[in-house]
C-alpha cells in the first residue's frame, strides 16, 4: 500500500521541481510522509528514495540524522522538551516529567496509549534566552514551568491550540509537518 | 591541477609543490608521515577522523593536513617538530581507542591495520579510560560478502565515501548522528555491488571484513605475490595471498595507469576454481577409460593423430600472450593448419586489424582525460568493471558520457543512453555521422555536437556487441576517425587482446599480417618458415568442420564449445564426429565423454608469463605458487607437442618467446580501406523480437566455481528483460514468467518489464544457473525470438 497518494505524489513532484537537484528534495518529503503517516515508515522512506532516485540508504541517513523525523509512530501532538545545558539550569528535566505525567506516559513509553501524546526529550532547540524551552508541534513555548506545561497539555486535550511564545501554531503534528513540507502555508 | 608551484615549509624543510597540493601529500614527498585514518589519495578529502592535525604558524588552531591546501610561504609543523601536534594527535588516538574492544588478537586486521601500526608510532602507551566499552550485535552482514563489525569502526567514512564517489554505488550510509552514528544499509537491502570488496579494503581498522577471509590467515603466515588479475582484459594489479599452497586472498594494487586502487569483486573473490576437487591435473589418455598417462606418452599419441592429419583449434579467452604466441606459432609451422580462432563471435574488418596491429590507441588514463566518451556495444560494469569506473571518474571530471547499447548499463546515471536493437547499431551509428553535418536535436546529434567539440578529446570504446554485424565496429571506428577521436575495439576475456596480437586468428598472423597478403605473410615467414597460405576456418566454421568428418584432430584449448560458443547443437555433432579430440585446460567437465585425449594446464596463480589489457598494454602475471600434479603453463604443452612431432619452436623460454615475438607484434601500420558500408539494410528476423545475451560479470563461467559468498552476493537467477511496451503487447507481467521460444530452443524464466531494453529487444543473462542459454542459440549471440504468458514451471522445471 503507498504512503502517498496520486494527489500527494504530484506534489512530491512539484517540491522536487524546485531544486536543482532531487537529492535537495530529501527533507521536505521526508515531512511530506510524516505528514501522512505522522511517523516515517520503512515503506515511506522507499516511496521518497524511488522519487527521487535515491539508494533508500541516502534517504534514511539524512532521516537518521534529523531528530524532526520520526523512526517510530507518534501521537497527534509532539512534544520536545529541550534538556540540555542552558534548559536543564532552569528547570528542563522538571518540565520534561510534568510533560510526560500530563501525557500519561509509564516509564519507557514515548507516545501515549490514547495516540494524543509523544514526549521526547530534546538536545538544544536553539532559544536559550527563552530557557526551559518546550516545543508543540515544532512551535515554541519558551520560559515554560511545570505548570505551565500541564496547562498546555490540558489544553491540547481539549483541542484547542495554544498560542506559542511567537507566531503561530499548527493545529497538530502532521498539520506542521505538511507546512515544513512546502504544500501548506500556517494560517 | 598542476598550476603556479607553490613553496612551503614542513618542519624547516623548504618544498616546491603544485597549487592545490594538500599539506598531507607535500608532507609525504619531504618522507614525513602524518598519521590518518579517512583520508585516501582516490577519493576526496573528508576530514572526519581528525588524526592528522598540523600546526601552520599564524593560525590559532590546529588544522587537519588532509583538508588544507597549500598556500605560498606557508610553514607547517608536524609532529616531527610540534609537541602541540604530538600532544593532540596522541589525545585523538586515545579517542578513538575509547570504544574500540582490543581483540587485535583475533581480528583479520591484526598485523596489518593501520590503527594499530599508528597507535604503536603515534599514540600513547596507555589509556585513561577504564569505563566499560560500548558492545554490538556483530557481525552485521552487509551482503554475503561484506560483514561489518560496528565497535571497531572509526567512522572515517572510506568506505561510504568509495560508494558515492567511485562506484556510486550508494547502499551503504553513515546513518544517525552524534554517540549514535554509524555506518549502515537500509533494512532488506544487499549490498549488491560489484565493487563492494573495495570497501574492505581500505577501511583503515578491521570494522570492514570479507567473509571468504574471516579467520582464515595471519599476515605473517602469508606469502605474497603481486601479479595480474586474469578474470577479464582490465588487467588490474593485484597481490595473491597464499598460505599453505592455497590463494586465500587477492588484494588490489595501487597502478595509477590501470586501475587506480580498485578491482572488481569477480577479481578478488573468484580464487577457488584451481583448488577444486573436479580440477585434473594429470595428462590423461582414453584407453579403456580415460587413464592417466605421463605427458610424453599422451603427447605421442596425440602428434600421431596430427602427423598427416587435419587439425583444427578453438582456443577460449584464457591464454597468456605467450601461450597464444606458441600455439600460433605451432599451427602455422608444425600443424599446416590456419584453422584456429579465440573468437567467440566473429569480428573481421579494419577495427579488428587495427586492434591486432597496434596497441595503446586509448589508454585508461585517455579516458580519463576525455571530455566526451561514446561506449557502444559495451556493458562496461558488467564485462569491464575497472575500465566502467574510469568512464565514470572521468565523468566526474566533466566528461559527456554516452552509450549506445541494447540495454541500459549502470553508466544510467552519469551518461545519456541511447538504446538501440540489436543489430542496428550501425544504424544508429550512422545517423550520428550525418548529425555530425546536419545537426538537430535527437539523441545522435547532441552526441555528434559532444565529439565533435571534444575533437581529440573524444574517446569511442566499441564493444563485444558489435561483433556479430559485419562492419558495425567499423562504423564505428570510421566515425571516430570522422571527429579525431581515439578510438578502441575493447576486448572482454583476459587472453583476447593478447591472441589477437599473436594470430590466434584463421586469416591473421603476429602483429595483424593478413594470411593472405603475401607480402604480410612473408614478413612472419622470414621468421618462422613456410605458413599455409589459404585462409582457415573461423570457430563455427571449425565447428561445422568437425561436424562434417573433415577433420581428423580437434584441439581445444581452455575452451568448453558446449557452453561457450552459440550453437551447441552443431558443438555436439562436432564433438561426436571428430576423428579425435583433446581437451587441455583445468577440468574436463562435460567435455569428459568426448575426450581422447587431456592436458592439464596451469592455472594462471601458478604460472609466470603477460596478459595484454583492451588497451594493449602487456601487464606480468607471476605465480603465486606452484602448478598442481603434473600441469603446466600451456605454452610449454604446445612447445612439448611440437617437439613430439619432431619440430623445434625454438620457444624454450618466456624469454625466448618474448624475444621473438617482439619485432613481429611492434605497432604497424594497417593500409586505409573505406568501410563498404551503406547498401545492407539492418538485419531481419521473421520473429518480431530479437533475443541477445550477454555474460554477466558473475556467472556460471568455470573460474567462478567455488566462489560460492561471491555468488550469493551477486549471481542473478536467470531473467528475461522485456520492454513495457512489448510486455503490454503480449500480456505479460513483470515478475511473471514468460515463454522464450527460439528455432533452438525454448525455456521459461521470470520477466522484468521496464524500459531497461530497447522496444523489441529481449535480454537473457548468458550463463546464469540453470539456463544454459547458449540452448537456445543457433550460432550467434541474437536469435529472433517468440514470447508468451507461461504459467509458473514445476519445480523441476524451473530455470
Amino acid at each position: 500500500m503507498a504512503v502517498l497518494t496520486p494527489e500527494l505524489r504530484a506534489q512530491a513532484e512539484a517540491i522536487v521541481a524546485r531544486y536543482p537537484r532531487p537529492r535537495s528534495a530529501i527533507l521536505p518529503l521526508l515531512y511530506l510522509v510524516q505528514s501522512v503517516e505522522g511517523w516515517v515508515s520503512p515503506e515511506g522512506l522507499r516511496e521518497v528514495a524511488e522519487l527521487l532516485g535515491l539508494r533508500t540508504a541516502e534517504v534514511e541517513a539524512v532521516a537518521t540524522f534529523y531528530t524532526m523525523i520520526r523512526p517510530r509512530p507518534t501521537g497527534r501532538h509532539v512534544v520536545n522538551v529541550c534538556t540540555n545545558l542552558s534548559c536543564a539550569l532552569r528547570g528542563g528535566r522538571d518540565v520534561y516529567a510534568a510533560a510526560r505525567e500530563a501525557a500519561g506516559l509509564r516509564p519507557g513509553e514515548e507516545s501515549s496509549a490514547d495516540g494524543l501524546f509523544t514526549v521526547r526529550e530534546e538536545e538544544c532547540l536553539g532559544a536559550c534566552d527563552g530557557a526551559p524551552v518546550m516545543q508543540v508541534d515544532f512551535a515554541n513555548h519558551e520560559r515554560v514551568t511545570p505548570e505551565r506545561a500541564r496547562e498546555l497539555l490540558d489544553a491540547l486535550r481539549r483541542g484547542e491550540v495554544p498560542a506559542p511564545s511567537r507566531g503561530a501554531a499548527p493545529r497538530d503534528f502532521r498539520h506542521a509537518c505538511r507546512i515544513l513540507a512546502g504544500v501548506e502555508d500556517l494560517a | 591541477m598542476s598550476r603556479e608551484p607553490v613553496t612551503l615549509t614542513i618542519d624547516g624543510r623548504e618544498i616546491t609543490v603544485p597549487a592545490g597540493t594538500l599539506v598531507i601529500r607535500a608532507a609525504e614527498r619531504l618522507g614525513i608521515e602524518i598519521p590518518r585514518f579517512c583520508d585516501h589519495p582516490f577519493l576526496a578529502p573528508a576530514g572526519a577522523c581528525r588524526q592528522c592535525y598540523v600546526e601552520i604558524e599564524g593560525q590559532a588552531k590546529l588544522v587537519t593536513s588532509c583538508t588544507t591546501r597549500v598556500a605560498p610561504d606557508m610553514a607547517v609543523r608536524t609532529q616531527v617538530t610540534s609537541e602541540l601536534v604530538r600532544r593532540a594527535q596522541a589525545a585523538n588516538l586515545e579517542f578513538l581507542l575509547l570504544n574500540h574492544p582490543l581483540d587485535c588478537p583475533v581480528c583479520d586486521r591484526g598485523g596489518e591495520c593501520p590503527l594499530q601500526d599508528q597507535a604503536l608510532a603515534f599514540g600513547p602507551g596507555e589509556s585513561r579510560y577504564i569505563e566499560p566499552k560500548r558492545t554490538y550485535r556483530k557481525p552485521i552482514p552487509l551482503s554475503p560478502l561484506v560483514n561489518l563489525d560496528r565497535e571497531r569502526c572509526v567512522l572515517c567514512a572510506r568506505c561510504t565515501r568509495f560508494c558515492d564517489e567511485i562506484s556510486g554505488d550508494r547502499f551503504i550510509e553513515l546513518y544517525d548522528r552524534g554517540a549514535g552514528e554509524r555506518v549502515s544499509i537500509a533494512a532488506g537491502e544487499d549490498f549488491r555491488s560489484p565493487f563492494s570488496g573495495n570497501t574492505i579494503q581500505i577501511c583503515p581498522v578491521g570494522a570492514l571484513t570479507a567473509t571468504p577471509y574471516r579467520f582464515v590467515a595471519r599476515p605473517f603466515d602469508l606469502s605474497s605475490t603481486d601479479s595480474t588479475c586474469a578474470h577479464c582484459a582490465a588487467g588490474c594489479a593485484i597481490r595473491v595471498d597464499v598460505r599453505r599452497g592455497k590463494v586465500v586472498r587477492v588484494l588490489a594494487r595501487d597502478d595509477v595507469e590501470v586501475n587506480d586502487a580498485w578491482i572488481c569483486d569477480k577479481g578478488r573473490f573468484a580464487f577457488a576454481a584451481p583448488d577444486r576437487p573436479e580440477r585434473v591435473t594429470t595428462p590423461l589418455v582414453r584407453a579403456r577409460g580415460l587413464e592417466p598417462a605421463s605427458f610424453q606418452e599422451v603427447l605421442g599419441e596425440i602428434a600421431a593423430r596430427c602427423r598427416g592429419g587435419r587439425v583444427g583449434i578453438l582456443v577460449g579467452g584464457r591464454l597468456a600472450d605467450e601461450d597464444a604466441y606458441a600455439l600460433s606459432k605451432l599451427a602455422r609451422t608444425v600443424l599446416g593448419t590456419n584453422d584456429l580462432d579465440h573468437r567467440r563471435a566473429f569480428h573481421g574488418g579494419r577495427a579488428e586489424l587495427l586492434a591486432a596491429a597496434r596497441p595503446m590507441s586509448v589508454t585508461y588514463r585517455d579516458v580519463e582525460e576525455a571530455a566526451a566518451i561514446l561506449v557502444v556495444g559495451l556493458d562496461a560494469e558488467q564485462e569491464l568493471p575497472i575500465l566502467h569506473l574510469r568512464i565514470r571518474k572521468a565523468a566526474r571530471r566533466g566528461a559527456r558520457v554516452f552509450v549506445l547499447h541494447a540495454r541500459r548499463t549502470r553508466l544510467h546515471d552519469l551518461g545519456e543512453h541511447l538504446l538501440v536493437r540489436p543489430g542496428h547499431e550501425a544504424f544508429a551509428l550512422e545517423r550520428i555521422r550525418e548529425a555530425l553535418a546536419a545537426g538537430g536535436d535527437g539523441p545522435e546529434a547532441r552526441i555528434a555536437a559532444a565529439l565533435a567539440e571534444a575533437g581529440e578529446r573524444a574517446v569511442v570504446l566499441a564493444g563485444p556487441r558489435l561483433a556479430e554485424h559485419p562492419l558495425a565496429a567499423d562504423v564505428a571506428l570510421g566515425l571516430a576517425e570522422r571527429v579525431g577521436a581515439r578510438f578502441a575495439l575493447c576486448a572482454r576475456r583476459a587472453g583476447d587482446r593478447g591472441a589477437l596480437r599473436a594470430g590466434v586468428h584463421p586469416t591473421l598472423l603476429p602483429g595483424g599480417r593478413r594470411v593472405t597478403d603475401d607480402v604480410e605473410r612473408g614478413q612472419v615467414e622470414a621468421v618462422w618458415g613456410p605458413i599455409p597460405a589459404e585462409p582457415g576456418r573461423d570457430a563455427m566454421g571449425i565447428l561445422r568442420a568437425a561436424a562434417g568428418r573433415e577433420l581428423d584432430v580437434l584441439y581445444l584449448v581452455g575452451v568448453d564449445p558446449l557452453r561457450d560458443l552459440p550453437d551447441p547443437a552443431l558443438a555436439r555433432r562436432a564433438l561426436a564426429n571428430a576423428g579425435y579430440t583433446v581437451i587441455q585446460g583445468l577440468e574436463l567437465g562435460e567435455l569428459e565423454p568426448y575426450a581422447d585425449a587431456f592436458l592439464p594446464a596451469a592455472a594462471a596463480a601458478e604460472r609466470d608469463g603477460r596478459v595484454t589489457t583492451w588497451e594493449g598494454r602487456p601487464r606480468p602475471l607471476r605465480a603465486a605458487r606452484a602448478p598442481l600434479g603434473l600441469s603446466r603453463p600451456d605454452w610449454e604443452i604446445f612447445v612439448g607437442l611440437a617437439e613430439a612431432l619432431g619440430a623445434d619452436l625454438g620457444l624454450g623460454s618466456l624469454e625466448a618467446i618474448r624475444a621473438e615475438a617482439e619485432p613481429l607484434l611492434a605497432p604497424r601500420e594497417v593500409p586505409v580501406r573505406s568501410s563498404a558500408w551503406g547498401a545492407a539494410g539492418p538485419p531481419q528476423w521473421i520473429e518480431e523480437r530479437v533475443l541477445f545475451t550477454y555474460p554477466l560479470l558473475v556467472d556460471e563461467g568455470r573460474l567462478l566455481e567455488g566462489a560460492t559468498e561471491l555468488k550469493a552476493a551477486l549471481e542473478e537467477e536467470p531473467f528475461a528483460e522485456i520492454h513495457r511496451e512489448d510486455a503490454e503487447a503480449l500480456g505479460v507481467a513483470d515478475g511473471g514468467w514468460v515463454r522464450v521460444r527460439t528455432s533452438a530452443g525454448d525455456a521459461v524464466v521470470r520477466a522484468r518489464v521496464g524500459e531497461t531494453v530497447a522496444p523489441g529487444a529481449v535480454f537473457v543473462p548468458f550463463n546464469q544457473p540453470g539456463l544454459p542459454v547458449a540452448e537456445l542459440l543457433a550460432g550467434r549471440f541474437t536469435v529472433g525470438v517468440h514470447l508468451e504468458p507461461a504459467a509458473e514451471p514445476a519445480a523441476e522445471e524451473v530455470a
